[in-house]
């Protein structure tokens, strides 16, 4: 089997990519892929980590956990992308750069 | 809708082909293989037992969210 | 299923819309309401009967398996849920009059049941998983309350900003709970921390403990990761914006301390540490940022940085003494500063903006609503014999007790520096001129007022005789640290 150290570097590596997304891209919906990104990253965690626990033996927690949260993300994105839609209703554009009339 | 040679022969096709690949698949046996079903039930079984509170809290925020996206996107002011 | 008061208003949540079906007509919209305010009232008395329940028999644990899913009910969960229970039922209250001119009133109520809901669950949860799953019911619920008047750009930009932030701070949590999960198997708190206790600190559990701060900082306000704050508060709702402050960031500050002292007990003085110095940095930045504000609501919010700040400053004490006066502090500043966003939101209802310069002297018009404000910010500025002072004081001389001398003095300096910006708004609006535009202004309608009357009543009651509510908050602290 693959070291457990690779599933590791590759989850954090989703979370690294995730932040930047959200730090660098201007495109509001693309701040809100972001957002999934970050997630699946520690789903990828779960499911690793249920994996590795012990040998020969894969830990159902692990995967539960992650079928919920799936949800939850989808939760949080559809509650997203209704705002996104009012936002680009006011503003006319789906930059997020030029969301800054609320300023000091 | 008007007849002519195209359409005809359009439809003709697909409800043939609709029912040779119908026939087909009645006439093959699809192959349940019983491990991926046990699996499936076990980690269903897993979710019942040990996560039931999780479960039902999770069905009241999926209700909370469709409820969200109503206040969102309501009609709005017609007065 | 769950806890009685967690049923009742999970009930409640579901069935507002069906008795927002039922009043369609217009006469019986007020029902709706009225709905919220009750069954917020019988989750208030199934809420005191579980205190009773739980101060007897000791921690309460409903779980299905002893691996499973768990809520553990302890003395700081009930603490809690009493604040939150009390908050929510006067925000309800104060909502029907305020947001009579809105639309969609029913989604209003079903996700401010949802919102208190969520927080009683997080307060309730003993595993980490159901933890997440009431954060996030919070979490959604908010995002819709503070975008919830679309029609202006405003909300809608500070309500993208909150999910945004928020839904990092979450996807942060969860990726923590994974470490754990690798590291002990299970998420319920008691078998992590057994399972945590005999370990030598290796550099993955710093790891967690970094993510554990980000994640919960987000929503607590600590200073890097405050931003959502200062325009999510004006822009919501008055009732919500009492609710937000008074409830959902402190919820924030009650998981951290949670979290950390039940997973983290190996490697306390870190974190600690860590949480001390964030907390002087939250400090300092809300209380200067306040000085420069002039839209009432604003200066509240970044207010309640400066608060919280207050509050993480008793928690990373992690002694008797400073939970003590933290948990108390919680209490006083929901009650305090849902009092001073109530009586804010009384002054937008009636003469339509939030500008300081343009509400002076609006005490000529609305003298009961002034007055109550005044005490408002006299508590809050912690003066004695108001309820401020008392829970301040406790937390500075816990930090004395500590042996952390600078720190507590630096406390000392950031309640002068409050006091500043307190007593400016008490001048702006009791002692100055009156502008045309506060001119124009009419006394606040009774309903409106009650609820304020109430919260300046509790104020007074728990200056004078803070007592009892010190000692339930110790009873919370003791359990706390599970002695």
């Amino acid at each position: 089997m693959i070291p457990l150290s690779y599933y590791l570097m590759g989850a954090i590596a989703l979370y690294i990519v995730g932040m930047y997304c959200l730090a660098v891209k201007r495109n509001m919906i693309r701040l809100v892929i972001g957002i999934e990104i970050l997630i699946n990253a520690a789903h990828l965690n779960f499911i690793a980590f249920s994996a590795y626990r012990s040998p020969s033996f894969i830990d159902p927690l692990g995967h539960s956990i992650v079928i919920m949260s799936i949800a939850f993300a989808g939760c949080v994105t559809a509650v997203a992308l209704t705002i996104v839609t009012y936002a680009y209703k006011h503003y006319g554009t789906l930059d997020v750069r030029k969301l800054r009339r609320l300023k000091w | 809708m008007r007849m002519n040679r195209n359409r005809v022969v359009g439809v003709t096709a697909i409800v043939l082909a609709i029912l040779i690949i119908s026939m087909l698949v009645v006439s093959h046996e699809f192959p349940i293989l019983n491990s991926a079903e046990t699996v499936k039930m076990e980690t269903t079984e897993f979710l019942w037992t040990y996560r039931l509170i999780d479960l039902i809290a999770q069905a009241f925020v999926l209700f909370a969210a469709a409820a969200c996206c109503v206040a969102i996107l309501r009609a709005g002011e017609k007065e | 299923m769950f806890t009685k008061p967690l049923n009742t208003l999970l009930i409640l949540m579901v069935t507002m819309p069906v008795m927002g079906w039922v009043t369609y007509k217009k006469k019986y919209r007020k029902i709706r309401g009225l709905y919220a305010v009750l069954g917020l009232s019988v989750t208030a008395y199934f809420l005191y009967e579980l205190y009773v329940e739980v101060s007897e028999k000791g921690n309460l644990r409903f779980s299905s398996l002893p691996f499973g899913a768990c809520l553990e009910i302890d003395m700081l969960g009930v603490f809690m849920a009493l604040v939150y229970v009390m908050i929510g039922l006067l925000a309800a209250a104060y909502s029907m009059k305020y947001m009579e001119r809105d639309t969609g009133l029913t989604e209003y109520y079903t996700l401010l049941l949802g919102m208190v809901a969520g927080m009683m669950g997080v307060t309730f949860a003993g595993d980490f998983f159901t933890l997440f799953v009431f954060w996030e019911l919070m979490s959604l619920t908010s995002y819709a309350l503070v975008a919830f008047r679309k029609e202006r750009w405003a909300p809608i930009e500070a309500g993208f900003k909150y999910l945004i932030m928020s839904a990092a701070g979450g996807a942060t949590i969860l990726l923590a709970m994974s470490f754990l999960y690798g590291m002990t198997g299970t998420l319920n708190f008691a078998d992590i921390a057994t399972g945590l206790s005999g370990v030598v600190s290796t550099e993955w559990l710093y790891v967690t403990l970094t993510l554990i701060i980000v994640g919960f900082g987000v929503k607590a306000a600590i200073v890097p990761f405050h931003t959502w704050l200062p325009d999510a508060h004006p822009e919501a709702p008055a009732p919500i914006s009492a609710l937000l402050s008074g409830a959902l960031v402190p919820t924030g500050a009650y998981a951290l301390i949670r979290v950390l002292l039940l997973v983290f007990g190996s490697i306390q003085s870190v974190w600690q540490m860590t949480l001390l110095v964030f907390a002087v940095l939250t400090m300092f930045v809300g209380n200067l940022m306040a000085l420069l504000q002039d839209d009432i609501k604003r200066l509240l919010a970044f207010s309640t940085i400066a608060q919280m700040g207050y509050i993480l400053f008793g928690f990373s004490l992690a002694s008797q003494q400073g939970l003590t006066g933290s948990l108390f502090h919680i209490m006083n500043h929901a009650i305090m500063k849902s009092l001073l966003f109530l009586c804010a939101g009384a002054f937008v209802h009636q003469v339509g903006t939030r500008d300081l310069r343009k509400l002076e002297g609006i005490r000529r018009t609305m003298p009961v609503t002034s007055l109550l404000l005044a005490i408002g910010a006299v508590a809050i500025a912690a003066i004695p014999p108001l309820n401020g002072f008392w829970s301040e004081w406790m937390i500075v001389l816990a930090g004395i007790e500590a042996e952390m001398l600078p720190f507590s003095a630096l406390m000392i300096i950031n309640i002068l520096l409050s006091v500043a910006y307190y007593l400016r708004l008490i001048y702006v609006i009791v002692l100055k001129e009156p502008t045309p535009v506060s001119k124009k202004a009419t006394a606040a309608p009774l309903s409106m007022l009650i609820p304020i009357i109430i919260l300046a009543a509790l104020c007074i009651i728990i200056g004078i005789y803070p007592g009892p509510f010190v000692a339930l908050a110790q009873q919370a602290a003791k359990a706390t640290l599970g002695l």
